[in-house]
């Protein structure tokens, strides 16, 4: 659905050089601390802002010279964006239905998303839930290709938020591509296909979440080995960056299979270890160390 | 099949502006500023008419009765509430992203503006009919309404105090900015309408002022053309000059975010 999403623009502003591409029906998440030039990059995707330089496209189309094409496919749910406080959930959504060409059933679309009691009520006496859950269906009324989910799920109780990531998985099924913008690891972690990470208006990575999660070498084997093990002997392992020991437990870090490769490099030498215990780096050590790596960036990056 | 003589997109392109004025109706009819624009006239013509049927006659050296020279006042002040009134929804409507939002869809953010103002419009048509019904027939004011005229005072009128409403809406940064702005200016323009100082009952320099100011022109063009006379030219250009000035700022400085 959208082909080739590419754009780099210059200059010192919240967004300097970033590109990736995202396939039809892929949830693609855009993660990043705040400023990092996250909301930036959607809105110029979905029209609403102009790049300096540098070139999009979704599906085709440039959401800039053909925004009228654009906006009859691409649903956008805006961070920070209300309605008018005496404007009722049914109303908003039939609204919106009325603007597209080939809109979803509005009351189907409203008990999908557990509003549909909420028909009559006005968007002011909606909890933050319910008002998240109405711009999820604005997004999504006219059928999108492509819906733009910016900081969902901010602001939400936990069990919100996990209605709100089966919405999204539920869209996925769907065949809608979406592109999803959070500063939640978990929520990236446990949505996005692809992920790309953005920092101070660069791309620092650019894979699935478990790839990105194993960049940042968090991994880690703890084990007592059935002999004593020198240092050199465990540095020598692929992958292993650190050791630890503790008692009779020894803990290396590194990156990779770690377990698989520490257990065959001891069996070559005729040691066994015993209570295994690996341990994934998680997305957000990576995140950490990826931010936090490289201060080149340009520290003026406009908050986005 | 035969080709329908309305392009499919064409009858779409309706069917969302009627949707988007029967919300905006709908809006427009739970927020107070509308049905004030209404009821504030017809509560000020009661009480005109109220002190009227106390002094029966012509007021000082005029020809017109104290409800006379109320009529057109009151119209006027309910052209101001309304569409002075315009500016706190529409600047809410771009401070809480409302309008930013909608821009996202394929219908552009003016055909809200289109519908908030034939809204607005509609409502100060209805103020027109009930100070007009109100005044002539209830409470039997002698009008005897030059059409022309009369119709071409009101279009000024309700251009004059629409387009310094848009430029409420262009220069306030908020809805709090634009209550503010929108209630100082209704006042000075209530002054000015001659609600307490009726303009054909004062003199001087004052007089003056009542008679180049928008609301004041607006009055004088409304109530010369309700009793059949043709308002003076330079009324008209005033409320025309008026009209052309503030349209060209609200436009100039409209911010859709």
């Amino acid at each position: 659905m959208v082909d080739h999403l590419r754009k780099q623009y210059g200059n010192l502003v919240a967004v300097s050089d970033v590109s990736f591409s995202i396939s039809r029906g892929e949830i693609f998440g855009i993660i990043g601390p705040n400023g990092a030039g996250k909301t930036t990059a959607v809105e110029c995707i979905s029209g609403l802002r102009t790049p300096d330089s540098g070139s999009i496209s979704v599906d085709g189309f440039s959401p800039q010279k053909e925004r009228d094409r654009i906006r009859q496919f691409v649903g956008v749910q805006l961070q920070e964006s209300q309605l008018p406080p005496r404007l009722r959930v049914g109303e908003a959504v039939r609204l919106f239905a009325s603007f597209y060409p080939n809109p979803q059933d509005t009351d189907k679309l409203l008990e999908s998303l557990g509003l549909e009691k909420m028909k009559n009520s006005s968007f002011k006496k909606l909890s933050g839930g319910q008002k998240q859950r109405l711009s999820i269906a604005l997004a999504l009324v006219g059928n999108p290709k492509v819906a733009i989910l910016d900081e969902l799920t901010t602001g939400l109780d936990p069990e919100a938020r996990r209605d709100t990531w089966e919405l999204i998985e539920g869209m996925r099924d769907r065949g809608v591509t979406v592109i999803l913008v959070t500063h939640y690891m978990d929520e990236a972690e446990r949505l996005c296909d692809r992920l790309a990470l953005i920092d101070h208006g660069l791309v620092r990575a650019l894979d699935t979440p478990e790839a990105i999660a194993a960049m940042a070498g968090g991994n880690r084997v703890r084990f007592i080995p059935s002999k004593p093990v020198d240092d050199r002997t465990l540095y020598a392992i692929e992958g292993v960056d650190q050791v630890e020991r503790k008692e009779r437990y020894v803990t290396v870090y590194g990156t990779g299979d770690l377990a698989a490769s520490v257990i065959n490099s001891l069996a070559k030498i005729g040691v066994s270890a015993s209570e295994i215990e690996a341990r994934t780096g998680n997305l957000d050590d990576a995140f950490v160390k990826l931010t936090r790596d490289d201060g080149s960036g340009d520290p003026g990056a406009t908050p986005g | 099949m035969t080709s329908s003589p309305v392009r499919p997109e064409e009858t779409k392109r309706r069917g969302r502006f009627s949707e988007l004025l029967k919300v905006q109706g709908k809006l427009a009819l739970r927020e107070p500023n509308g049905v004030l624009g209404i009821g504030i006239p017809f509560a000020l013509l009661v009480v005109f008419a109220l002190i009227g049927s106390y002094e029966p006659g012509n007021t000082g050296n005029t020809s017109y009765t104290v409800l006379d020279l109320y009529i057109p006042i009151v119209m006027v002040i309910g052209f101001l509430f309304i569409g002075l009134g315009l500016p706190s929804t529409l600047v809410r409507d771009r401070e809480i992203g409302w309008l930013r939002r909608v821009s996202t869809t394929p219908v552009h953010p003016s055909r809200l503006l289109a519908a908030q103002l034939v809204i607005n419009l509609i409502f100060a048509l209805i103020t027109v009919v009930v100070v007009i019904f109100g005044g002539d027939v209830i409470f039997g004011a002698a009008l005897d309404v030059n059409v022309l005229f009369f119709v071409l005072s009101i279009v000024l009128s309700i251009g004059v105090i629409f387009s310094l409403g848009l430029v409420l809406v262009a220069v306030a940064p908020s809805q709090a900015a634009a209550n503010a702005l929108g209630g100082v200016t209704v006042f000075g323009l209530m002054f000015l309408s001659g609600l307490w100082t009726p303009p054909e009952l004062v003199g001087g320099p004052l007089a003056t002022i009542i008679y180049y100011s928008p609301s004041g022109a607006a009055v004088s063009a409304l109530l010369d053309s309700a009793f059949n006379q043709v308002p003076p030219y330079t009324t008209l250009v005033t409320l025309v000059v008026y009209t052309v000035v503030f349209a060209f700022i609200a436009i100039r400085y409209f911010r859709w975010e």
